[in-house]
């Protein structure tokens, strides 16, 4: 019988039982005979120039494939640095399977090169996180780190693998690959509880679907059609949900905002949440009148009542819910509702609509977007991330894609810094779509190495920088907390971010003009290169997001 | 007239709880903003300005501001500002009688402010 050495179990279970054609990483010592496995077995290898995108990555690779994405880190920095990334996924739901090396077994407590207790450090931010210690079982741990990872709610999960199983050989025979098993079953909601939210439903006047990440990962396009179309819900879908149908069905109010939304909510007389939480952006629930009926939908039992009592819980994955929804809910038009609240929310963002649509100097940010909309069209992926920068990007940007628009830094860890990665997972993702990040200056700055990543893998993504010089939500809050003449560490200076990613051999374009947005984005798309369009942008408008920001953080 | 009465007694009450309603004073904090309530027409209508837990006004619908709560004219204005009512704010915004110019959440902050101050 054949030997194979043990590190190439990883990759040849990834190949072969889980069909993963591309990992997320960076090399490293530790983790060598992986590495080599990935060769061998032929998997693609996004190597990025901190862990931390590389986890990133990953998480984005699953959004958008549906998938579980997979990362590579290397012992001590490599994983410490790998942290902020799988903090992100696990706040996110976001099933993530994190390969780490570690100092040698052999070598325990003895000042071996970065020895350090990973495993308790990962802990709180994983589902599931283990140390395999026999090279024979390096495929069932794979196994387990799977199933944890899609099982029930997704998350990220950690395996340790120290270089005393990686680097021996082992007969193939000692260490068989499981067969992956697709299990057809579902946690069904109770059947009161079916007719309970029927009921609610049916006797709406003025309801209000809103979807979440639970959507998206249901991947429940056809079902959630079904369900808003015979109910004449209006809905919005948010975080990855969004897009799950398109932003322009005739039942979407994304025209109408983040601010629509809010004002909606107030009036809305029964709320179906499916798949979504209410966190501190639904001020933890407070936003929803207390005269409205909730019908929760969610795989996880622990959300139904969580922040807002359910009046009826549905546990289960969304497009399962929906699917035994359908035959007790009633044919309804509500286009009257449709078409008051559109218009009262129209009423309440009437600047923000006059400003898409007329020039500005200095450019005003949703001037920014709507020009982006207007060259880059609705067939197309956009990542937006920073602060003020996300809502902008959020409310002015739509598609027909699942996921189509993504505001990487607008989940529970606002974690700033996620587009560009974000971005190249989307473009690996989907190759045929044209993939744009609207990246705030401030956010630009953590992971625009990756630029290099984009040039060696010929990653062609374009970074639009809405750049007004400052963490622009940080210093617009402190204007307001503790005065524009004390404003502390939240501003920037004019950078020429397109000159710096000329540099590392990609597209750079400077604008300063309203007339310039529209021909340098043509020409960074055309360039078939990774582009950075650097935009100069108006420093005093503030997004409605920035005082709900600082709403938030006020104590007194 | 009586839109022009509404706006005076308003900022009479919010002066008033700067000094006397802590609640109130905490919300407005140290916030610098300037809120308009005008009719479109801009011949009525009062400035509220919040200057870092300091309250003052202008009379007149002619100002610079932050947010402005646009009415169609001054007797909705009165009737929905009277009402007290979200859903009535709601069903003028929908039928042209309500609009905001400048940042939705600055009204949005303003009238948590007067709810305060009413409770």
């Amino acid at each position: 019988m054949a030997d194979i050495k043990a590190g190439h179990l990883v990759a040849r279970y990834l190949k072969e039982v889980e069909k993963i054609d591309m990992v997320f990483g960076i090399s490293g010592g530790h983790i060598e005979s992986i590495l080599d496995g990935f060769t061998e077995y032929s998997i693609r290898t996004i190597d990025v120039r901190h862990e931390q995108a590389a986890a990133m990555m990953a998480h984005a690779y699953s959004v958008y494939t549906g998938r579980p994405g997979v990362c590579f880190l290397t012992a001590g920095p490599g994983f410490t640095n790998g942290l902020t990334g799988i903090a992100n996924a696990y706040l996110d739901n976001v099933p993530l399977v994190v390969l780490c090396g570690r100092h040698p077994l052999r070598d325990d407590l003895k000042g071996a090169l970065q020895e350090m207790n990973q495993i308790d450090m990962v802990k709180p931010i994983t589902k599931w996180a283990a140390t395999c210690y026999d090279a024979r079982r390096i495929p069932e741990y794979m196994a387990i780190a799977f199933r944890n990872a899609t099982a029930g709610r997704p998350g990220p999960v950690f395996l340790e693998l120290p270089p005393d199983i990686l680097n021996i050989t082992i007969p193939e025979e000692s260490a068989p690959m499981p067969i992956k098993v697709a299990r057809n079953y579902a946690v069904v909601p109770a059947d009161e509880e079916l007719e309970a939210a029927a009921e609610i439903i049916n006797g709406a006047k003025k309801p209000l679907f809103l979807g979440g990440t639970g959507v998206g990962f249901s991947a429940c396009s056809d079902r959630l059609g079904e369900f808003v179309e015979k109910t004449g819900i209006p809905f919005m879908l948010l975080n990855y949900g969004r897009g799950e149908l398109p932003d322009t069905h005739p039942l979407s109010i994304w025209d109408c905002g983040n601010v629509g939304l809010l004002v909606t909510l107030g009036q809305a007389d029964v709320i179906v949440a499916a798949g979504l939480r209410f966190n501190w952006l639904f001020m933890s629930g407070d936003v929803i009148p207390g005269g409205a009926k909730v019908v929760r939908i969610d795989i996880d039992p622990r959300e139904i009542d969580r922040n807002r009592r359910a009046d009826a819980g549905l546990v289960g994955d969304v497009g399962s819910v929906l699917g035994r929804l359908m035959p007790l809910v009633e044919k309804k038009d509500h286009g009257e509702w449709v078409r008051t609240l559109r218009a009262a929310s129209h009423a309440f963002i009437d600047s923000e609509l006059k400003a898409r649509v007329a020039p500005s100097d200095p450019i005003h940010p949703i001037r920014l977007v709507a020009k982006i909309q207007e060259v880059v069209g609705e067939d197309a992926l956009y990542v937006i991330d920073g602060g003020d920068t996300s809502y902008f990007g959020q409310v002015g940007l739509f598609t027909r894609e699942k996921a189509g628009v993504i505001g990487s830094a607008s989940g529970l860890l606002g974690c700033l810094g996620t587009g560009i990665p974000f971005g190249i997972a989307a473009k690996l993702a989907r190759p045929d779509k044209p993939v744009v990040v609207l990246n705030g200056d401030g956010s630009f700055g953590f992971n625009s190495m990756e630029f290099d990543t984009m040039v060696r893998h010929n990653i062609p993504v374009v970074v639009v920088v809405n750049n007004d010089c400052a963490w622009g939500m940080i210093k617009h809050s402190q204007e307001m907390s503790i005065g524009g003449d004390r404003l502390q560490c939240s501003e920037l200076g004019i950078r020429r971010y397109d000159l710096m990613v000329e540099g590392l051999g990609g597209h750079g374009e400077f604008v300063t003009k309203d007339e310039e947005i529209v021909p340098a984005l043509k020409r960074a798309l055309e360039s078939g290169k990774p582009a950075c369009v650097n935009v100069m942008t108006d420093p005093s408008v503030t997004s409605p997001a920035t005082p709900l920001f600082y709403q938030s953080l006020k104590m007194e | 007239m009586k839109f022009s009465l509404l706006l005076f007694i308003l900022y009479r009450k919010l002066k008033k709880a700067v000094k006397t309603n802590r609640a109130y004073r905490s919300h407005i904090g140290t916030v610098q903003l300037k809120i308009l309530i005008k009719t479109a027409d801009g011949k009525r209508g009062r400035l509220f300005i919040f200057d870092r837990g300091v309250l003052s006004t202008l009379t007149g619908g002619g100002h610079a501001a932050d947010a402005a709560l646009v009415w169609s004219d001054a007797a909705t204005a009165f009737r929905v500002m009277a009402s007290g009512s979200d859903e009535e704010s709601f069903k003028a915004a929908a039928e042209g009688g309500l609009r905001v110019e400048g940042m939705a959440y600055y009204i949005q902050w303003f009238t948590d402010g007067i709810k305060l101050v009413m409770k």
